[in-house]
């Protein structure tokens, strides 16, 4: 039973620097334009739908997809910010509206171009096996994780040093101060998508390796998103990482110990926790949310 | 709310259409469907204009309300029209588990409301027991006789449809007007002096979600026993979320009318030209439609066309 339990958390470990990269995205949109990309999990299922297609159609390993697939998802991400920044008035409840029209389109065109049916990838190397001790993965699992931790680091790395970085942090903690020391809002707000688009196609990627995708479950994943910015309240990467670490604790736990189906309800209980207890997240300062 | 609108409306929609269309099958379903639509999108914006809250959950009020008033229903042989009452209150009671959300502003209530219409429909799958689970209840009880009528026909589905969107369009018209429809109104200008002037307005935004859950638990309750059969995926369907926001952003949801019209106009394109023309993924219309409102006339389509005619009429002198 223990050595269960010690699996399970294994794999919920396993599952959290994917679920971190995704909200990394949902969380630099939200600090530059201080609004909510409720398209963003659709554009991480939809660089796994192109990993998909380009798998099934000309056998290409879903690892050499990934600069294919970055480049598509930053183009809608960019093109997403280029809809937004149109918005008029009241923007903060509109481009809600509109993103969540946007998930709306992706997830229909997704159903009919690649039909309801649950798709995933048929490269056994990524399938097999590896032992380290008495705990088990997938090789995929384990090449993800780490190519996600790194794929953080650098970016966590990027944000603290790089003049661009800093602009992104700057443009976050104010827009009109920043403005004033030479910073381009517009274009740091671009980024911002970019960046999204980038972890989230790399994201996207790992899903696909390591799981099963179908079209309704980019809302899950923006929702996932969602619930590990709570957790982690909003502001460093190694709060993010915390978070997605333990949603995914509490997922697997969920699956291994009750019920597969009640899979998506660990996350919510957390997130109700969360929110009763700690309104500010685990590690979010004295500042309120909203 | 004008009596010479009101009454030629009333007449035609309880004399003329019925003797239009009472016996043609098809077209009273589409017009019950698009009435439930219309009803849930009139919650919607109720929510959205006077609370200034985003809903992307109302599917969990509407599985909700259908999943009480049939189990009632059946379980307890209660009489169905107070079954859909109950369906109502059920789903305000379920509403009450959002109101730690409502300290969450803007755009993060948003989105706990988009998690919590998930977590009901897993619940509604999982608690066997009780609901049946993934297979579903059928021969749910059809809506009774009353004073000789019987409702259970298209036609009298029709009318109980019809009737209860007016009502709740009544009472909607009755609390914007309100002292506390005001005091809504100032909040979103300014909730921090609106505050000051005394106003509780956690209190008030709790109300108009209660209020927007009843009337789309009624909904739910009305749609289960018109429908005879349920099922955790059909009565939280992603669907009882989106086509009440498309509808009100189309009408416009800020004023009375305009979910109505827009979810009448909305149901009825999609069904009979965009699901013919794509059967699977018809949808995606209407998100580029829900899009290219918010960009270019977010306020819904009738001051889009008023300010085209005001623009027509300069162009022509």
């Amino acid at each position: 039973m223990s050595e269960l339990v010690l699996q399970s958390i294994f794999s919920g470990l396993l599952m959290g620097a994917s679920y971190a990269l995704i909200g990394l995205g949902l969380a630099l949109v939200f600090g530059t334009m201080k609004i909510i990309n409720l398209a963003h999990g659709e554009l991480v299922l939809l660089s796994a739908y192109i990993a998909y297609t380009m798998e099934s159609t000309l056998g290409w390993n879903p690892l050499w997809v990934i600069p294919l697939s970055i480049l598509v998802v930053c183009a809608c991400a960019i093109l997403v910010y280029f809809l937004v920044s149109g918005i008029q008035k009241n923007r903060e409840l509109n481009s809600l509206i509109l993103t969540f029209g946007i998930g709306i389109i992706i997830t229909n065109l997704s159903l009919m171009i690649w039909a309801a049916n649950v798709r995933s990838t048929s490269v056994s190397w990524f399938q097999e096996g590896v032992v380290l001790g008495f705990l088990y993965s997938m090789r995929s699992e384990l090449l993800f994780f780490a190519a996600g931790l790194a794929l953080l680091a650098i970016i966590w790395r990027w944000l603290k040093k790089s003049w661009y970085g800093r602009a992104v942090r700057a443009v976050s903690s104010h827009r009109d101060a920043s403005k004033l020391m030479g910073i381009n809002p517009q274009f740091t707000e671009m980024l911002s998508f970019v960046l999204a688009g980038l972890t989230g196609s790399f994201a996207g990627i790992a899903i696909y390796c390591t799981n099963v995708i179908y079209p309704p479950l980019g809302a899950t994943l923006t929702v996932k998103a969602f619930i590990v910015t709570v957790l982690a309240g909003l502001g460093s990467i190694p709060g993010l990482l915390v978070g997605s670490i333990l949603l995914g604790l509490g997922e697997s736990l969920t699956i291994t110990l009750l019920r597969p189906s009640l899979r998506e309800l660990a996350g919510m209980i957390l997130f109700l926790l969360v929110l009763f207890v700690l309104p500010n997240g685990l590690f979010g300062g004295a500042r309120r949310r909203g | 709310m004008k009596i010479r609108i009101v009454l030629p409306l009333l007449v035609v929609l309880y004399v003329i259409v019925p003797v239009l269309w009472g016996g043609d099958k098809y077209v009273l379903s589409l017009l019950v469907a698009s009435f439930t639509i219309a009803g849930v999108a009139l919650a919607w914006a109720l929510l959205g204009n006077l609370g200034g809250m985003v809903s992307f959950g109302h599917a969990a009020f509407f599985g909700v309300g259908s999943y009480t008033s049939a189990l009632l229903s059946m379980k307890l042989g209660l009489p169905i029209f107070l079954c859909i009452l109950m369906g109502g209150v059920g789903a305000t009671l379920i509403s009450t588990t959002v109101l730690p959300a409502l300290r969450l502003r803007g755009p993060f209530f948003a989105l706990a409301i988009l998690a919590y219409s998930q977590i009901f429909r897993i619940l509604a799958t999982e608690l066997e027991g009780i609901t049946g689970g993934a297979g579903g209840l059928s021969s749910i009880p059809v809506l009774p006789k009353v004073l000789g009528y019987d409702f259970s026909s298209k036609l009298g589905g029709y009318f109980v449809a019809i009737t209860i969107v007016l009502f709740f369009t009544w009472i909607y018209h009755l609390i914007r007007r309100s002292y506390y429809g005001i005091a809504l109104r100032a909040m979103q200008e300014s909730e921090d002096a609106t505050r000051v002037v005394g106003v509780n307005s956690t209190l008030l935004k709790a109300a108009m979600l209660f209020i927007s859950a009843f009337m789309t638990g009624i909904f739910g309750a009305f749609n289960s026993h018109y429908i005879n059969f349920l099922e955790p995926d059909y009565a939280f369907h992603s669907d009882w979320t989106i086509l009440p926001v498309v509808a009100a952003i189309f009408g416009g949801y800020r004023s009375l009318t305009g979910p109505l019209v827009g979810a009448v106009a909305i149901y009825l394109i999609d069904q009979s030209i965009f699901k013919n023309l794509i059967p699977s993924g018809h949808q995606f219309i209407l998100g580029a439609l829900l899009g290219a409102m918010v960009l270019f006339s977010p306020d819904g389509l009738e001051p889009f066309i008023s300010k085209k005619l005001r623009w027509g009429k300069r162009a022509a002198h």
